[in-house]
């Protein structure tokens, strides 16, 4: 009895992956007034896409602006500040990749008096983003 | 059991908080007069070049280029054809604030000794109940106490321009605070402490750029050292949206410092806070001459 109980739940689970997606439900144009509408495109503009381009990341003084304090020494056009160290001979600096994300995602915790920011703990950005601006610095 | 857990969660969890200096010149000391000879030891050992009063001119010590276009605009402030919109403006507002009389007929020369010449370099002190009084805080006092409204401490187009007539009286006098009484002593631990400490999603303390790390350039300027920055405010500054000058006072850079800095609720102008970072940051000062109106990038 049990067994049959067990195998109509399990065959029950089983068969709900074979359901047909639903219909796309078209949404109609509402026949109500303009606001409505102009509201939801407001709306729509306030989700700000997370920036996962790893130059820009580093450039824009509102998202990680490294370059404010670390030079490209690959890039020389871009305009970079020195009170942090050069983005030169990484893969030599950090053999180890995971110990160069965890420098920038909290430095403070491998050294406490540092101006370095906590990327990663007051999340300015995210794991990803630090990853991404890791990787990109990695190849040089 | 319990109690053996919490302290290892605590033995873990504290040494990337339990050392929360930053290992900078004057931190450590414990009096005033120690910190400012440390600042000014570290200073002399890391900037040989900037002597006596070069210290005033700030960021211009570390580049040739910012000295020339610091020329550039001083020039254009002082010449009769090419003088930039807002500075004539802002220099004659606050030329009419400072000259106009009170509705009883008197006028600011009146609060000050000397008609004002000096006063500025009086500045900041303690009052009798500790509190830190400002010279542009001791200017809304003598609106007060003329029966006249007080100037809003925060708005450039007011009080920034008024100060910078008013200080201008000062022009050339040395910065000689004394800190000798509990209450000064307490005013400077309360505005080193704000000084030296983290602040902002940055975590960063005033000390990490103006002394740690002064000399070095972020992004496209090079940071001053914090020896002679309080001597030379009210500044006149490039507004990047209007392409014209603009008023900034000591307290309302202090605000902007920590909006960079990205402090949700950056230290406000004319606050205790910021109050107290200018008694510690103007001491720091000492020996300094008094300028004001002054271009700065």
């Amino acid at each position: 009895m049990k067994k049959i109980i067990f195998l109509s739940i399990l065959g029950t689970l089983m068969l709900q992956g074979c359901k047909t997606p639903a219909t796309p439900v078209v949404a109609e144009k509402p026949a109500a007034t303009p606001q409505l509408v102009t509201a939801a495109v407001e709306v729509k503009k306030e989700v700000k896409p997370i920036e996962m381009d790893a130059l820009k990341i580093m450039t824009n003084p509102n998202i990680g602006n490294c370059t404010a304090c670390h030079a490209l020494p690959s890039k020389p056009e871009i305009v970079a500040g020195d009170i942090g160290p050069p983005f030169t001979g990484m893969k030599h600096r950090f053999p180890d990749f995971a110990k160069l994300t965890a420098a920038i995602s909290d430095q403070r915790a491998l050294s406490p008096q540092t101006i370095m920011p906590p990327f990663a703990r007051n999340k300015i950005l995210t794991p990803e983003q630090i990853d991404a601006v890791a990787q990109y610095i990695y190849q040089y | 059991m319990k109690n053996f857990i919490l302290v290892l969660l605590l033995a873990f969890s504290l040494p990337a908080f339990a050392d929360a200096t930053i290992k900078t010149a004057g931190e450590a000391e414990t009096t005033a007069q120690a910190t400012l000879k440390a600042i000014q030891k570290h200073s002399k050992a890391n900037y040989p070049h900037i002597k006596g009063d070069a210290f005033v001119d700030g960021a211009m010590n570390f580049s040739r280029g910012s000295k020339q276009y610091n020329k550039m605009w001083t020039d254009r402030m002082h010449d009769d054809f090419d003088q930039p919109e807002t500075y004539a403006a802002a220099m004659a507002a606050g030329k009419k604030l400072w000259e106009t009389p009170f509705t009883n007929g008197k006028t600011f020369a009146s609060c000050f000794k000397n008609g004002g010449k000096g006063a500025a370099a009086d500045y900041p002190k303690v009052d009798a109940s500790g509190k830190v009084v400002t010279f542009e805080n001791a200017l809304n006092e003598c609106l007060v106490a003329n029966n006249e409204k007080p100037l809003e401490y925060g708005d450039m187009k007011t009080m920034g321009a008024m100060s910078i007539i008013a200080r201008g009286l000062s022009d050339g006098y040395r910065i000689k605070m004394k800190v000798n009484s509990d209450a000064e002593k307490a005013a400077f631990e309360r505005g080193k402490t704000i000084f030296y400490s983290r602040v902002g999603k940055l975590e960063q303390a005033c000390a990490h750029c103006h002394i740690k790390h002064a000399g070095n350039i972020a992004r496209t300027e090079e940071l001053s050292p914090v020896i002679g920055q309080a001597a030379h405010f009210p500044v006149f500054r490039p507004n990047k949206a209007t392409a014209d000058l603009e008023v900034i006072t000591l307290q309302k850079r202090y605000e902007g410092c920590q909006k960079n800095t990205l402090v949700e609720k950056p230290i406000k102008p004319g606050s205790a806070d910021s109050n107290d970072l200018e008694y510690f940051h103007t001491y720091i000062s000492n020996g300094m001459p008094l300028s004001t109106g002054v271009f700065r990038k």
